[in-house]
């Protein structure tokens, strides 16, 4: 029964590559052979302490999709590095509530590249979350088996 | 119930990104011993392999697999949806209970109150509900022919609410297709020639991807509703976990429009007000000033919408942090064998 999650993500895949519609600014698909797992270029637009720099973010959607929210992550390769950010562990895990318990299936895949983009934007000091070295030792690489604390709605 | 994934936020901020939320960090560890104790106390000890007997040494990723793994279980025992039961089914729960439960449900027998139609209690029970009662009342019309007009007519002109408030397209469109799909069944018959009936109808609502459709499309309303009308709900809005007042458009990204968000007054009020139906909740609760007597409250939530003539409104029982249908017609009740 993933016939909804296919229809929405043939819809999202269609805007992202320019078939019908255009994909947000900043934004452009890498890689989406399937739809079960797709990877963004993504940069920051306009001033900020990201300007000049590129991300890769990858999104793994099960079939429950969009009423489940995809597993996303910065992808942390020889060419791509997570983004030094207090809400962006050097794996790539990113803590923000839209992707865990706050997730609603309003959102899509670009809106949830906007967020980020708009995340980093408002970053007003490039540093590592507390506690990173110890998360990233012990952290699965899927973002779903980690509980997260959202306590920092300044962002 | 534990809830493993509460937010804790500090402090609100206005409106601060495009879609809201708050940023945080990764907690490997469960809050405190209060959850562990929790957790502990669920667990079936004898058939826990590997369970030491003192529960504070599980590692804390065990307690929070096991946590899920307890939700998930609980969660599946409960169709989405279940087949209308007799009311005094409900009134047996109650027979060693405290409190004035028991008299309050045979007062609602009393009143003609036939049987409760379970929902799951997922965190969308009032949604689902509201869904179900509201294609079932179309079932049961009249005239039919026009009830499911009329009420397409509601449905399509929502479409253009959800888009003036800025959802995209595609975010919503399968949810209303599969919710006015339904809905169209009544009248139209299918490729198989065959018309929607009390069973399609609850077979729909235990479908999760299509039970699903249903209450997100009924959520985005709800949404919508308040998004587009902020003067009526903000004064009323707070974050349920702080108490802090909150702004229409943040509270509706976190409470509305995210999955498994209990829906509360300022929601019922929105929802009933978009979809033009009254709906009326019996509060089977101790508070209130109905607490000494044997009377169940009702609470009406009334559109400025005439709705279908002749329908009754939709009524929903509500026990504290639960929503489930009450419902008067004994039809379904009595071929059916009662059901847990």
């Amino acid at each position: 029964m993933a016939m909804m999650s296919t229809k929405r993500l043939q819809k999202e895949l269609a805007e992202l590559n320019g078939v019908k519609g255009t994909p947000p600014t900043g934004i452009s698909l890498l890689s989406a052979d399937n739809l079960a797992s797709w990877r963004l270029e993504l940069q920051v637009l306009g001033e900020s302490l990201y300007q000049g720099e590129t991300f890769a973010v990858e999104f793994r959607f099960g079939s429950r999709y969009p009423i489940e929210s995809p597993a996303v992550v910065f992808v942390v390769n020889d060419k791509y590095k997570a983004p030094v950010h207090p809400h962006v562990y050097s794996n790539g895990l990113i803590c923000a509530s839209i992707l865990g318990n706050e997730w609603s299936p309003v959102l899509s895949v670009s809106a949830v590249c906007l967020t980020l983009q708009s995340m980093l934007a408002s970053c007003k000091e490039k540093k590592l979350p507390d506690g990173n070295d110890a998360f990233v030792k012990t952290a699965p690489l899927d973002p779903k088996k980690v509980r997260f604390v959202y306590d920092d709605d300044t962002v | 119930m534990v809830s493993m994934s509460t937010p804790t936020p500090t402090s609100t901020a206005p409106d601060p990104t495009p879609t809201g939320g708050a940023v945080g960090h990764a907690a490997q560890s469960l809050t405190g011993q209060e959850d562990k104790d929790k957790v502990a106390s669920m667990l079936p000890r004898s058939e826990t392999p590997g369970v030491p007997g003192d529960e504070n040494q599980l590692s804390e990723h065990d307690l929070y697999q096991l946590a899920q793994q307890l939700k998930d279980e609980e969660a599946n025992k409960r169709p989405l949806i279940s087949s209308a039961e007799p009311l005094s089914a409900l009134r047996e729960e109650y027979t060693n209970g405290t409190g004035n439960f028991l008299e309050k449900i045979e007062w609602l027998m009393s009143q003609g109150w036939r049987g409760l139609r379970r929902t799951r209690g997922d965190g969308d029970c009032f949604y689902r509900s509201l869904a179900y009662a509201y294609v079932e009342r179309l079932l049961f019309a009249d005239d039919q022919d026009l009830a499911v007009a009329s009420t397409k007519s509601i449905l399509e002109a929502k479409l253009k609410v959800l888009e003036q408030v800025g959802f995209e397209k595609l975010a919503y469109e399968d949810f209303y297709d599969a919710f006015v799909e339904v809905i169209d069944l009544i009248v139209k018959p299918n490729q198989h020639g065959r018309k929607l009936d009390a069973n399609g109808l609850l077979e729909f609502f235990q479908t999760p991807e299509l039970s699903n459709s249903a209450v997100f499309f009924l959520k985005l309303v709800t949404s919508a509703q308040m998004r587009s009308e902020p003067a009526l709900y903000e004064g009323f809005l707070m974050n349920p976990d702080t108490g802090d007042p909150m702004g229409v458009k943040e509270f509706c990204e976190r409470f509305v429009e995210a999955a498994g968000k209990e829906a509360d007054d300022p929601m019922i009020s929105a929802l009933t007000s978009a979809l033009s139906v009254p709906v009326n909740v019996a509060y089977l609760s101790n508070a209130g000033f109905s607490d000494s007597s044997h009377k169940v409250n009702f609470v009406e939530f009334q559109s400025e919408g005439t709705g279908l003539s002749g329908a009754e409104p939709i009524t929903l029982l509500y026990r504290p942090g639960h929503y489930d249908i009450l419902e008067k017609r004994a039809d379904d009740l009595e071929t059916r064998p009662d059901r847990k």
